[in-house]
Order: structure tokens, then sequence, then C-alpha cells
């Protein structure tokens, strides 16, 4: 894999750079929130239902919601076509991250006995799924109108020919390197999330948390505005 | 919401469907605007997106990977045809009743439906006008989905090409099927497969090699003769195309028309518990059948357009990008 003199990396982004965000929200007539996120080829779909009555009775919480977390890939998603059945225990891993995100997020205790689901179809991958599905995640569920302390936002970061880097491709990820995911509350920097694969000295720990935290907060930035924008298009739209 | 209606809601359509009003306005034939975009996802052969305005959002890949060929045990065909392999998903996202295997039950009718209509084989007895008849009088080598399965085999007996067809719903609105058999449609339109050169090594090995050039691609043979299909649904005395939510919970009895441009019959499914009366039956087939033409056309028109205003964008050399979920 080669990299610049000049400090690019192999899409010719910096090292500190992410990859080009769209995001828009509101995009099914079904789903109470709902969200599309691209962080450049990787395309995710969130939809969040909720709070509605708990499917199961079993696992009903009398004094909080509970979430429930379902992830889909498609087969055309990566560039072999693959079908992943719902049991794939990848896929039920990243699941349960996400789940595990939100549940100090999310104000559960406003819904007690009922339950919040949320849905993420992954239509593209090109590296960085989780964090686009973290990211598409707190999209949805402001759309749903979901009561939560902070934004959640992620990002991944790793250890790039001899620098540290943020949001790497899939080729940077299949590289011989290791990729750390960071999900961060903005306002308070406080971390829900940060999940490890692969080795990575001690030593570049530090740099590559550091670079993700920053990570995060242009990631915020981005997701605040398309948050914003759509609020004063509908706030244009109810004036009229 | 859609899994329970009141029996007012219930009459209320009833009752609308006979005076030739549905409930959002439209006569009982009309359909809702159909949306189309192909080349949306990279990565892909082919691909497309349609959608109904009213919430139906179907996404189709059309994935070609290079595979031995399929023999049929008992006859011994298909030493010499390419494959198309189906495959329909609901997304959880459309709808709350496909979170977790309640999809599972919609998937398999869909997939088995669209492996039915598509790549089934028939040796047809009728001359079809839109296919040229082959020289040596042999049977019709097309599926009954029009495709021409012996252009896409490679090597005789050996490798041969083989359509992956996936179909993901996004979101759900009613009128699934002929959405994805729309999307299909266009999919395949937009498929384009790489060529192959065939070396003959003698005594009776053959080895191929892929061409990989971007711009010198073939497409799908016989696409112009893929089906659609036409979903019409009985609701008291009276049938209706392209149901909402509300109106298929309503629905009586259901029937599914697979026609292709030159009007022939591809497939037929009846649906849902309620029973037809023949003559009734003849006459919602007739009617879905003229209809299916006078979609077909319109889709072809859209995807033409498409494609040339595509075309002037490159030549203006202006990037092409695809909306996707960006259309409003």
């Amino acid at each position: 894999m080669s990299h610049n003199q000049i400090g690019l990396r192999i899409d010719g982004r910096r090292p500190a750079e992410l990859r080009k965000i769209t995001s828009t929200t509101c995009v099914l007539s079904q789903a109470d929130g709902s969200a599309y996120l691209e962080h450049g080829n990787t395309k995710v779909l969130a939809a969040v239902y909720g709070p509605r009555e708990a499917r199961h009775r079993a696992l009903v919480l009398h004094d909080r919601a509970i979430l429930n977390v379902e992830l889909n890939v498609a087969p055309f998603s990566s560039g072999e076509r693959r079908r992943r059945s719902k049991n794939d225990k990848r896929l039920l891993e990243m699941a349960s991250f996400v789940k595990q995100t939100f549940e100090p997020v999310v104000i559960a205790t406003l819904y007690p006995r009922s339950q919040i689901d949320i849905y993420l179809q992954v239509i593209q991958h090109d590296g960085g799924t989780l964090q686009a599905c973290i990211n598409a995640t707190t999209l949805a569920l402001i759309d749903a109108g979901i009561a939560m302390t902070d934004y959640v936002c992620a990002c991944t970061a790793g250890w790039v020919e001899r620098e540290a880097a943020i949001d790497l491709n899939y080729i940077e990820e299949s590289s011989d390197t290791s990729e750390v995911t960071i999900a961060m509350l903005p306002k308070s920097s406080k971390i829900t999330l940060a999940q490890m694969e692969s080795r990575l000295h001690v030593d570049k720990l530090e740099e590559v948390f550091r670079l993700a935290g920053e990570g995060c907060k242009q990631m915020y930035e981005v997701m605040d505005k398309t948050i914003r924008d759509r609020a004063e298009d509908l706030a244009r739209k109810m004036t009229v | 919401m859609p899994s329970l209606i009141s029996p007012s809601e219930r009459d209320y359509i009833l009752k609308g469907i006979e005076c030739n009003i549905r409930a959002d306005g439209r006569q009982r034939p009309d359909y809702r605007e159909v949306i189309l975009e192909t080349g949306v996802i990279s990565q892909t052969s082919g691909s497309a997106r349609v959608r109904l305005a009213g919430g139906t959002d179907v996404l189709v890949s059309v994935k070609a990977d290079i595979g031995p060929v399929l023999v049929d045990p008992e006859t011994g065909e298909g030493a010499d045809k390419g494959q198309i392999i189906c495959n329909v998903e609901c997304a959880p996202s459309a709808s709350q009743q496909f979170e977790g295997r309640g999809a599972d039950e919609l998937n398999n009718e869909l997939t088995q439906m669209m492996t039915r209509f598509l790549s089934h084989n028939t040796t047809t007895l009728s001359t079809p006008s839109s296919t040229t008849p082959s020289s040596t009088g042999a049977p019709n080598n097309n599926g009954a989905g029009g495709i021409n399965l012996s252009k896409l085999c490679i090597i005789p007996g050996e490798q041969c090409w083989i359509l992956y067809v996936d179909a993901l719903v996004l979101d759900y609105g009613g009128n699934l099927v002929d959405a994805v058999f729309m999307g299909t449609r266009a999919a395949i339109f937009d498929t384009r497969i790489p060529k192959t050169e065939v070396q003959d090594l003698g005594d009776g090995n053959f080895d191929f090699e892929v061409l990989d050039d971007a711009e010198d691609t073939e497409v799908v043979e016989g696409r112009e003769d893929m089906p659609i299909c036409i979903t019409l649904n009985k609701i008291g005395a009276r049938h209706i195309v392209d149901a909402s939510p509300l109106e298929e919970l309503c629905t009586e009895a259901k029937l599914v028309v697979a026609v292709n441009r030159s009007g022939e019959l591809c497939g037929l499914q009846k649906g849902q518990d309620g029973g037809i009366e023949p003559s009734l039956l003849l006459e919602m087939i007739q009617f879905g059948k003229t209809l299916g033409q006078t979609l077909i056309k319109q889709l072809d028109a859209k995807i033409k357009a498409e494609a040339e205003a595509d075309t002037i964008k490159r030549q203006n050399g202006q990037p092409v990008v695809k909306l996707g979920f960006f259309a409003q």
C-alpha cells in the first residue's frame, strides 16, 4: 500500500481527514424516524420504530424502555456477492455494540414498558460500517423524536503507514493494521463505545484515541448541521 | 399500523371503490407515480431503484459472476445455458411486520415468484414476434423471462455467467410485487456483462479470458422481453391495481399477472383466501395485460430518457451523480 511523500493516504486524504459525509433524515414512510448516511462509499440506512408496545412480554421492564437493534447487510454491499444469514455472529455482535452504545444515551425512563426498535441496513460497505451505523442511528433517533441526552458520534481510527489516521476505508481496514472504533458524546466528551481490532502498540494508543476523538467532533458538526437544516425546513413548511 | 384495520375503515374503502374513488383520490385502474433510477450501486453489473409515490421503495442489484453450469440430472438440459438466481429480501426497516423472522414467508414467496417468472425454461410453440427464430428450428432457448440464457454460456458444459438478482425492499407502501419486477427489469436493462474470449486449446479443452474493458461490455440479450407484473386486488365486486397498505388489508383475492411487451402472459398467480369468478378472472387478466403493456412502454421511455441524459452529461464533462435517497 503506497503512501505519498506529502503524507496523503491511498485515496488522497490527509490522516485527520474524514471522507465525504452526506446524510438526510426522514427517508422512509413507515418508520417513526429514519436516516440515511454516507461515509464516502459506505452507505447505511437506519429506521427507528418506537416507542411502541413491546413484542416480547417477558422482556418488558416496568420503569424503562427496552432497546432492540437489528443489523442487516445487503448481499450486494461488498465487491463479492455474499448472502449473510440473520444469525451471522459478526452482525449480531455489531448490533449488540450499537445497543450498548445507545442504552446510556436514550432517556429510556421516559417510556416505561415499551420498546424502541432500531433497524439498520447496510447498502454499501467500504470500511467503517460500525461507525456509519452508529451515526445513522443517532440521526434516526432524533428524527423519531426519542429523547436522548446527547448526540452519539462515532469514528474509526487506526495506525496507517507510520501515522495515526481516521475514517479508514475498506482497503486500509483490510491491511495489516489495527482499527479502533470510538463512539463519543460530543458535549461531555464521554466515550460510550471503544472497540479495537487487531494489535496496537500501547505507545500509539493515546495518539489514535485522541485523533478518533477529534474525528467524532467533526462528525458532530456534520450531523448537527443536517438536523438543523431539516428542522428549519420543517419550520418553514409549517408556517406557510 | 398496517396489520390492523377497523370495520369502518374497511367499509369506507369498499364503498369508495364501488364508486370508483379510492382513499388517495385515484380511480380503480390508476397507478401511482413511479420514480426510477438506474446505476445506483457501484460494484454491481447493474442496479436500479424503484419508488412508488406513497412509500414503496425497492433496490435491485444484478451481479454477473462466473460459475459452473447447472445440468439438470433428469433432462440433461442446462449444459449450454447460463443461470439467473433471484433473491428477494424485505428489510425490517420497511414495516413493523418484517422484524426478526416476520418477513421470511414474504421473502420466500417473492423469491419463488421471481424465479418462476424469470428463469424457468420453456420450449415455446408460438413464434414470438420479438425474438428472431433460430435458424435450425430448434426450440426457443429463451426462458419464460425472455432473457437469452444460452448467450450467457461461456464454455458449454463447463462455465457460464450466473446473474445474481438481489432485490431489497427498503420501504413498504403496498404493491411490492410490481415494484420488485419493475426494478428487476430496469436493473437488467442497466446490466453490462464483460466480454469473454474463448480459446480452443485443442483436445476438447477450452480456456477463456474475461476482457476487462469497462467501455466494451455486452448488454443482457433478450432484456426487452422481460416481463413485469401487475397485481390486481379484488375488493368487493371490483378490482383495483397498485393497492396501498390499507387497501391490501381489504383485499379478498389477489391476482398477479406477468406480461411482457408483446402482450404474452408469462405468469399468473392467485393469492389470498377469497375466490374469483371465472368471468371476472378473464376480465382481470385482460385488464392486467393491457395495463402491463402500457406500463412497460412508460418504463422503457423513462430508462431511455435517463440514459440519454447521462450520456449528455458525460459528453459535457459533468459528473453523473445518482440521487438515490437524496431525491425528493
